[in-house]
């Protein structure tokens, strides 16, 4: 029995990973990319669709985890050394989207600011979640996709008749070279297509499997510009002081009304799905500890969160700093564990379909 | 089950349950005895360049004796450090989330408001579909007025400039994100209703007035008569600057050419038999369109109106008949009612166009459908602009 299925990883790529690029994304892309937001988060969207689309395709060539074609061709104490430093990179992927939840639950629910130990919480259910495998991934994404599905468009609805899609006119006017910056300085937003990596071997390729994954990445893409152009449309120049845009982009279809902003009951709700996708970089970054250290998930699992919990508890009044620094310094990180080093996993020798490399440990087997 | 996954499922459980409860806000919970909701804020000009905040804040009691007094603050350099100082006056922690109306005195408009409004910009706690509104006069006189109808001031504002005042063309609502965005488009424009204070009466009403005016300010005195409010004339702003003005009858042809009114009523006068007749017109607007065409390198501003139009009443007596066909507005009438548009419309144009105000956007229409022609014109855009008019009326059936 795998641990995922293909349907949980369509879920995972259509609903749950395209909520998390709607909070302080959308201001950032606005501020570097302007009006053409949309033009610049395509170059992402088609980099990124283009390394899952190849991982797929590899899924299909092969039933070997990528511990196991790493083990064949570079041998074991390679594959742990690559390991580790994927865990370390999905630990230090987790900084920005952890801070940037923060935040928005602490600025858009709250009217004043309770202590930082009020968010430590997570971090225990993200351990609890970290101790569980990959298996938690795909039934969190069993559970985020209808939540999503109902709230998403909902909340689309309520900002269309805001929205005056002219703003993003002229299309490209702000050069290749201010769209292309504003694709690379929000890597660290396009940061999964790694995942797909990681769950070679541990799902089971289906008939068109390939087209089913790559077409709800489609979905989740479109979804996310569709976003993106709601909301350029409703702030337009303004739109680079909207940080949280998903708490806005629906409130004015409720402004007038006497029922209030409704629309915070589906913000919670993708609140909610925004936790699973927070807990996923932290699990991905315990999965390969525990296969590079050969033990139990859960040493892995309370240093990944203990770290994390130490990093948030420092940096989160410094949200800025930590953004600037990701996004302008660091953005070549992101390029490369996101974009590159996945890729590079077809140069691996593909062992012969139904010839299985020995696995490392597997840490979601009861 | 061993006593470990128990464990861990109790432990999942409450970690589950506390991350709900972050997420939910009941680690938020305010005290109300410590916190004063903000309904209205006030800016005025003070002396040497400062700021006078004037907030008025709502008291919640039992009941439906809703009550509100007004702070203020004189001298401050900014709107953060009037907030801040509200605070240390009063013991009140203000919170701003339910503002929902921001009132600028008529010689904070004479600078750049946004010296004032970009703190509500910058602010993640105040939501920028609050009303904004200049008064002829001073803002804190206008906050501490009594509503004839016995509302607290700002609910009595707040009426008058409600959305369906907007949509009969009576005001030109707008509020902080619409002024916002016309701020810092191309054009650096924008407009905000004026906002007059009307002596109704004094002692006038039955309805007590659930005010209290309780500002820090030695001189403020408490109204004794009651207040009507009239939003009728609309502000012009370019550069953040108040630079022009339009009358009513201006500020339904905007209205009715501009934003978001679709229906309105309206007096035309016409000769009938040799004696002018003014017949008052019911108007539901089914299309109104503006469209920046590039003409031999003029921009060209084409209004396009179609409205169908009722007569409602008029300025001498009707026969049986003519009441009775009153859904069927004669030719004269609706060319007249056309005619009327057409002017007061160019007038607003050319009223803008004078005080460099961008009112209709055409810069920014440029900047998006017509990027070599806004490039080529630069500032000098919105002085070329010419505009040109298709209004038709029909009988509104």
């Amino acid at each position: 029995m795998k641990d995922l299925s293909v349907r949980q990883i369509c879920f995972l790529f259509a609903a749950v990973l395209p909520v998390t690029r709607m909070l302080v994304y959308p201001a950032t892309l606005a501020f570097r990319a302007g009006h053409d937001l949309v033009l610049s988060a395509l170059v992402n969207y088609a980099a990124e669709g283009a390394v899952i689309f190849l991982l797929a395709l590899l899924a299909k060539k092969t039933d070997t985890t990528f511990f196991g074609l790493l083990q064949q061709k570079l041998g074991t104490l390679a594959a742990r050394i690559v390991y580790m430093i994927f865990a370390l990179y999905f630990a230090f992927s987790a900084v920005l989207p952890i801070l940037e939840q923060h935040g928005f639950v602490l600025q858009v629910l709250y009217e004043n600011v309770p202590s930082f130990l009020s968010f430590v919480p997570f971090f225990a259910v993200c351990l609890y979640a970290c101790t569980k495998g990959l298996r938690s991934i795909g039934r969190a994404a069993d559970l985020a996709f209808p939540v999503f599905l109902v709230c998403f468009p909902v909340l689309m609805f309520m900002a269309l008749p805001e929205s005056r899609l002219s703003a993003l006119l002229p299309v490209g006017g702000t050069g290749m070279q201010t769209i292309l910056r504003g694709g690379t300085e929000s890597l660290s937003w396009f940061g999964t297509a790694p995942y797909m990596l990681f769950f070679l071997g541990n799902f089971r390729p289906e008939r068109k499997s390939t087209a089913k994954i790559i077409s709800a990445y489609a979905v989740g893409a479109a979804a996310g510009m569709l976003f993106l152009a709601l909301f350029y449309g409703i702030f337009a120049d303004t739109a680079i002081l909207q940080q949280n845009a998903l708490a806005h982009i629906s409130k004015y279809a409720t402004s007038s009304t006497s029922l209030g902003r409704v629309d915070l009951y589906f913000v919670f709700a993708l609140a909610l799905v925004l936790l699973f996708a927070l807990c996923i970089p932290l699990q991905m970054s315990t999965f390969c500890a525990a296969q590079a250290i050969g033990c139990p998930p859960i040493f892995p699992a309370l240093a990944v969160n203990a770290a994390l919990l130490a990093v948030t508890s420092i940096f989160h009044q410094s949200y800025l700093e930590i953004q600037t620094f990701m996004t302008q310094t660091v953005w070549y990180v992101f390029a490369l564990f996101s974009l590159v080093l996945p890729v590079s996993a077809w140069l691996l020798k593909i062992p012969a379909r139904g010839k299985r490399a020995p696995k490392g440990v597997r840490l979601d087997k009861k | 089950m061993t006593k470990n996954k128990i464990a861990a499922r109790i432990f999942a459980f409450f970690a589950a349950a506390l991350l709900l409860l972050f997420f939910s806000n009941d680690f938020g919970l305010i005290d109300i005895q410590k916190t004063s909701i903000v309904t209205a804020i006030g800016i005025d000009a003070g002396e040497n360049g400062t700021l006078d905040i004037t907030a008025q804040i709502a008291v919640p009691e039992s009941g439906s004796n809703a009550k509100a007094g007004n702070v203020s603050v004189r001298g401050a350099q900014t709107v953060g450090e009037a907030i801040a100082e509200l605070n240390l006056k009063t013991g009140w922690y203000p919170t701003l989330v339910h503002c929902r109306l921001i009132l600028l005195g008529m010689k904070t408009a004479e600078n750049n408001v946004f010296r004032a409004l970009d703190y509500f910009l910058r602010s993640q706690f105040v939501e920028d579909y609050c009303l904004v509104a200049v008064c002829d006069g001073r803002a804190e006189d206008a906050l501490g007025a009594q509503s004839p109808v016995g509302d607290i001031t700002y609910a009595a504002i707040e009426k008058v400039l409600s959305s369906e005042a907007q949509k009969t063309g009576l005001v030109s609502v707008n509020n902080l994100r619409e002024f916002a965005k016309s701020y810092y488009a191309p054009g650096n424009s924008g407009f905000l209703p004026l906002l007059s204070i009307k002596k109704e009466a004094e002692d006038g009403s039955q309805n007590q007035p659930a005010q209290e005016n309780s500002s820090q300010s030695a001189d403020q005195t408490q109204n004794t008569g009651s207040d009507v409010f009239d939003a009728s004339s609309t502000v012009l702003f370019s550069q953040g600057r108040a630079v022009g003005r339009l009358d009513a009858e201006q500020t339904l042809a905007f209205n009715l050419a501009g934003t978001d009114t679709d229906f309105a009523y309206g007096d035309i006068s016409v000769t009938e038999t040799g004696q002018t007749v003014t017949n008052n017109l019911k108007t539901k607007v089914t299309k109104k369109t503006q469209h920046v065409t590039d003409e031999a390198g003029v921009p060209v501003l084409r209004f396009t109106i179609r409205a169908r139009a009722q007569v409602a009443d008029a300025s001498r007596p009707g026969s049986a008949e003519e009441v009775a066909r009153s859904a069927v507005t004669p030719p004269h009438v609706l060319r007249a009612a056309e005619t009327k548009l057409q002017n007061r419309l160019d007038s607003v144009f050319r009223t803008a166009q004078a005080s460099g105000c961008d009112l209709f956007a055409v810069r920014q229409t440029l900047q998006r459908f017509h990027p070599a022609l806004f490039e080529k014109l630069g500032d000098s855009a919105l002085s070329l602009a010419k505009p040109v008019y298709n209004i038709l009326f029909d009988t509104l059936h």
